[in-house]
């Protein structure tokens, strides 16, 4: 076990470093001037000789190896740079602010997304080829299909429509600042989030159900007289949730794919939003950083479930 | 697949061109009255199919042409007060902008006065081209490089899987914006990076699916009696991984739909051509006001990847219904 985790460790590691070392050249092969684009102009319209300075101020002027284990070193020393567009400011700052609204943002999502999808996956399970199942079915085939911009945009369009409530998208209020008006701008990317998490979700704690419920231990359950309700959350579900828990890094990584979206949409200053906006902008050092981070950030989970795994069930074996 | 035991026993046949497409006949026979959800799929692909390829007959009107009318308060030469009051009264037309749906516009007009129909039905168009193209980029590198990882296990395996782990650690519309930002906005070069972003799920299934052929007594039979690793490879490993390559196939499709359109919403897709995530863009500045954009387009969309995911999944069950889940 031991052994295991320390493997497990090297191999994380590994991946973040190669994550890093990815966006770093691949930034570099980008086409436009970001020493021009930080200036906010075009590379025609600057003087040469402001453009050398430029680029010595923001370390472009050095050869690209020079460049790549300077911000490897900085990297290591979780010295995440400045960023190219702001003045007087650090990489860091920049992410704090930024995280906070993207981890509500997640955090709701992920609440809306499983207290969605494991009642619908149960029910679907346990009335297996019932008009409850193939309703909650071709829900969860929908919400898979639908992109989340458009079911975002529908949900303004009938919040718009019948006036349920103003939707704000200039104040941007935390959750602990203004709950209420934080809520209101939050319900439609929470929701429409939810709805596009779910449905992968959905699908496999469905067929995880079918496939437990038709076990021994089950049929045992079932047979030394335990309560229906009782076999189902205790014996089955238990088990179901199981491979749900695996592919949780691949949950959050939709989840923050689909926010980059969303962010956008409802003018939410998150991370999703930022590595937009610092990509348009050529600003390497944001992009870099927030890019590890997420990488980072799924990575751990990943380690994380791999570790959880084992202790939930001691059947597996790691080898 | 039940069948009787007369049809097994029966005199094997040189399979000829026509019992060939009997036999096709047959297994689609066979698929839609077992899977009603698959050949739903089925029908749906199909019709966008028919609507892509015919989409100038269908269309009805160019998807670019702007439609105008004349302007019922035209006067030749205003005065500058007439003009305050109503900037177009100068012009003999006006374009007709959110023309709600009518006989002659069936969904409308955008903001520039084009046919909203005629824009849907251009935009299969893309969506087809960068779903299957995607796909077919994702599978054949996905096979070499699953192929390649699989066969020589150890240190290459090793890497390759790292570097697998390291496309699935940053979320797949990332990665894809980040690769659409290297090259120009252009169809083939979308395609492309939205089928290399793909290379990771694909060289999973097939590498797990290359592993499993390899233990086998037939591969090792080969081996013994000295067939070298690309005869190995492709007379043995690849016919018999053939269902889990039209999986990976069809279950990526619907995603990469989805991509491009994402990446066309955000503002970095394909230029100079219909899409329908560019058009519930456009159409999501007046949404309250002419909706009509936004929500014809969007439906396109849920339409079609939902069209291909029922495809795949039914495909998947009857091919290999050990990969559930995936």
């Amino acid at each position: 076990m031991q052994q295991y985790i320390i493997r497990r460790l090297i191999g994380a590691v590994f991946v973040i470093f190669l994550t890093g070392t990815f966006i770093f050249f691949m930034l570099r092969l980008l086409p436009g001037d970001p020493a021009a684009a930080s200036l906010g102009l075009d590379a025609g319209s600057i003087s040469p000789e402001a453009l050398e300075q430029r680029n010595a101020k923001l370390g472009l002027d050095k050869a690209l190896h020079t460049q790549y284990f300077n911000w490897l070193w900085d990297t290591v020393r979780l010295d995440l740079g400045r960023p190219f567009s702001k003045e007087g400011v650090t990489v860091w700052y920049e992410i704090g602010r930024s995280l906070p609204y993207s981890i509500e943002l997640s955090v709701l999502i992920l609440i809306v997304g499983f207290s969605v999808a494991i009642p619908i996956g149960l029910l679907s399970a346990i009335f297996q080829d019932r008009w409850v199942d193939y309703v909650l079915r071709t829900l969860a085939i929908l919400a898979l299909a639908a992109p989340v911009f458009w079911t975002a945009a529908i949900a303004t369009l009938a919040v718009l429509q019948w006036e349920l409530f103003t939707i704000d998208v200039i104040a941007q209020p935390h959750f602990w600042e203004d709950p209420g008006a934080a809520l209101t701008w939050y319900l439609i990317p929470m929701l429409a989030g939810g709805f596009a998490g779910t449905a992968a979700t959905m699908r496999l704690l469905r067929s995880q159900m079918l496939e437990v419920l038709r076990q021994d231990y089950v049929r045992t359950a079932r047979a030394k007289g335990l309560r229906e309700s009782m076999v189902i959350m205790r014996h089955a579900l238990r088990n179901a949730l199981v491979p749900v828990l695996t592919v949780m890094g691949v949950t959050l990584a939709t989840i923050i794919g689909s926010q980059v979206i969303l962010e956008n949409m409802f003018n939410i200053p998150g991370i999703g939003n930022k590595i937009i906006s610092a990509f348009f902008g050529r600003d390497y050092p944001v992009v870099q950083a927030v890019v590890l981070l997420i990488a980072v950030f799924v990575v751990v989970t990943n380690f994380v479930v791999d570790i959880l795994y084992g202790i939930i069930d001691p059947r597996i074996r790691f080898s | 697949m039940s069948r009787t035991v007369d049809q097994v026993a029966a005199p094997i046949e040189e399979p000829t061109a026509w019992s060939r497409v009997g036999g096709g006949a047959r297994w689609l026979g066979n698929f839609i009255r077992r899977k009603p959800l698959g050949s739903v799929g089925l029908f749906i692909v199909v019709l966008f199919c028919v609507l892509a390829i015919l989409a100038d007959v269908i269309g009805r009107h160019d998807p670019d042409e702007i439609f105008e009318s004349p302007n019922p308060d035209y006067k030749a030469n205003p005065t500058t007060l007439e003009l305050a009051r109503d900037p177009g009264i100068g012009s003999p037309v006006l374009v007709d902008q959110f023309l709600e749906p009518s006989g002659k516009h069936w969904f409308g007009t955008d903001k520039f006065g084009r046919d909203i129909y005629s824009q849907v039905i251009h935009g299969s168009r893309l969506s087809l081209i960068v779903g299957l193209g995607a796909s077919v980029i994702a599978v054949v590198g996905g096979l070499v490089i699953g192929m390649l990882s699989a066969y020589y296990s150890g240190a290459v395996d090793l890497f390759i899987q790292r570097l697998i782990d390291m496309l699935q650690a940053i979320p797949f519309l990332i990665l894809v914006f980040a690769f659409t930002q290297i090259t120009e906005a252009s169809v083939t070069n979308m395609v492309i990076w939205l089928g290399v972003a793909g290379f990771a799920i694909t060289t999973r299934l097939i590498r797990s699916a290359v592993l499993g052929v390899r233990e086998s007594e037939f591969v090792t039979a080969a081996r013994v009696v000295g067939a070298s690793d690309l005869r190995i490879m492709i007379r043995h490993v690849l016919p018999n991984v053939g269902a889990v390559l039209i999986i990976a196939f069809s279950i990526g499709i619907g995603a990469y739909i989805l991509a491009e359109a994402s990446l066309s919403f955000l503002g970095a897709g394909a230029q100079g051509v219909p899409s329908w995530g560019k058009m519930v863009q456009a159409g999501r500045a007046s949404l309250d006001l002419h909706p009509w954009l936004t929500v014809f387009a969007g439906a396109a969309i849920t339409l079609i990847v939902l069209g291909f995911n029922l495809l795949g999944d039914a495909l998947r069950d009857v091919l290999d219904p050990r990969l559930r889940g995936v």
